[in-house]
């Protein structure tokens, strides 16, 4: 008997019995197959040495408590619903925020960069001496150093807090039915140490550049302007 | 030997081994039949059977690397019973032991 052929026929004497949840005891069987090809024997050997399928058939008593576990999971199945519900605008907020985020660094980038080569586009950015927009030009890609750095976190992070949040979903419905759960995942993402300290180097040397050039930033232009109210000098907010 | 009697003995053997330690479904059935002359399929209708009287719990563990194992763990419950069962079943066959050398003693 081959195992297919062992499978079938136990799957069809446990069906005759009456026994629910076939699948779950002819995956027991399946991996039982598998651990002893690995050990060299024949699908044949095996089949034989598991026994005659009817017989372990009828060695299955028919479950009387899975009426029981039936209606629990009903129950359990349309709380999770809720619970997916309620999750899943959690987890919208989560990409709709990451979004955001990437949009500020992208600006902040784009706009250090325009100070930094001097170009202007369409009047957009204030105008200022160019030894204060080299400072704030250095302040805001600072910033979008830091803003993609917090961005990427909390990607990873929104993405592990999905992955635990999966495991939940799956490992509930399974112990209401009365099924083998796995272990729960964390719910922070697990870094490294390395990429930790890395991520930590970037966070902290790219906040003071970015606190620091915006102090000195604002220094320097109440210098070049003569007036601590700067931009009413250079006439920012002028129509 | 009766089916039904060899299975209670073999429900106490498959506790012994679970109390040393948590077990997957072919662990218990190639430890098994190691001491045994049983088929190597009966193991998984007793697990079940444990399983359903709440004596042995499962649950699947990744740490293999493969596809989770389900392993089997025996409860407070299925402990207390294996404590209990030992002991009769132990006295039990002190008793046959003894009442079978009496009748070859008898004999001779």
């Amino acid at each position: 008997m081959t195992k297919s052929e062992f499978l079938l026929q136990l799957k069809n004497e446990l069906k005759k019995n009456n026994i629910s949840d076939t699948d779950d005891i002819l995956s027991e069987y399946e991996q039982h197959f598998a651990f002893k090809c690995a050990d060299g024997f024949s699908e044949e050997e095996i089949a034989a040495k598991l026994g005659d399928p009817a017989e372990l058939a009828s060695q299955f008593t028919p479950n009387t408590s899975q009426k029981k576990y039936y209606g629990r999971k009903t129950v359990t199945v349309i709380g999770m619903v809720f619970a997916d519900l309620f999750a899943g605008a959690f987890f919208l907020i989560f990409f709709i925020f990451a979004a955001v985020m990437g949009v500020v660094t992208i600006a902040a980038a784009v706009i250090g960069i325009c100070l930094l080569a001097g170009y202007n586009f369409n009047n957009l950015i204030p105008g200022m001496p160019y030894l204060c927009a080299l400072i704030y030009a250095v302040s805001l890609l600072a910033f979008a150093i830091l803003s993609a750095a917090a961005c990427l976190y909390f990607i990873v992070f929104t993405r592990q807090l999905m992955r635990s949040y999966k495991r939940f979903h799956i490992n509930v419905i399974a112990g209401s039915a009365g099924k083998a759960t796995l272990p729960s995942l964390p719910v922070y993402p697990l870094l490294s140490a390395r990429v930790k300290r890395r991520m930590r180097m970037i966070v902290l040397s790219s906040l003071t550049v970015f606190a620091v050039s915006l102090v000195v930033g604002y220094i320097i232009s109440t210098i070049m302007a003569g007036n601590l109210e700067f931009w009413h000098v250079w006439g920012w907010f002028a129509k | 030997m009766n089916t039904q009697y060899k299975k209670g003995v073999l429900e106490l053997c498959v506790m012994s081994i679970l109390k040393r330690r948590d077990c997957y479904g072919y662990e218990i059935s190639e430890n098994l039949s190691k001491h045994i002359d049983i088929a190597d399929g009966t193991v998984y209708p007793i697990l079940r059977k444990l399983k359903s009287d709440g004596l042995v719990t499962t649950y699947l563990s990744e740490d293999s690397g493969g596809p989770p194992r389900k392993y089997y763990s025996l409860t407070a419950l299925g402990l207390e019973t294996y404590e209990a069962d030992k002991k009769e079943y132990l006295s039990f066959a002190k008793t046959v032991e003894t009442l079978l050398e009496d009748e070859d003693h008898d004999k001779k």
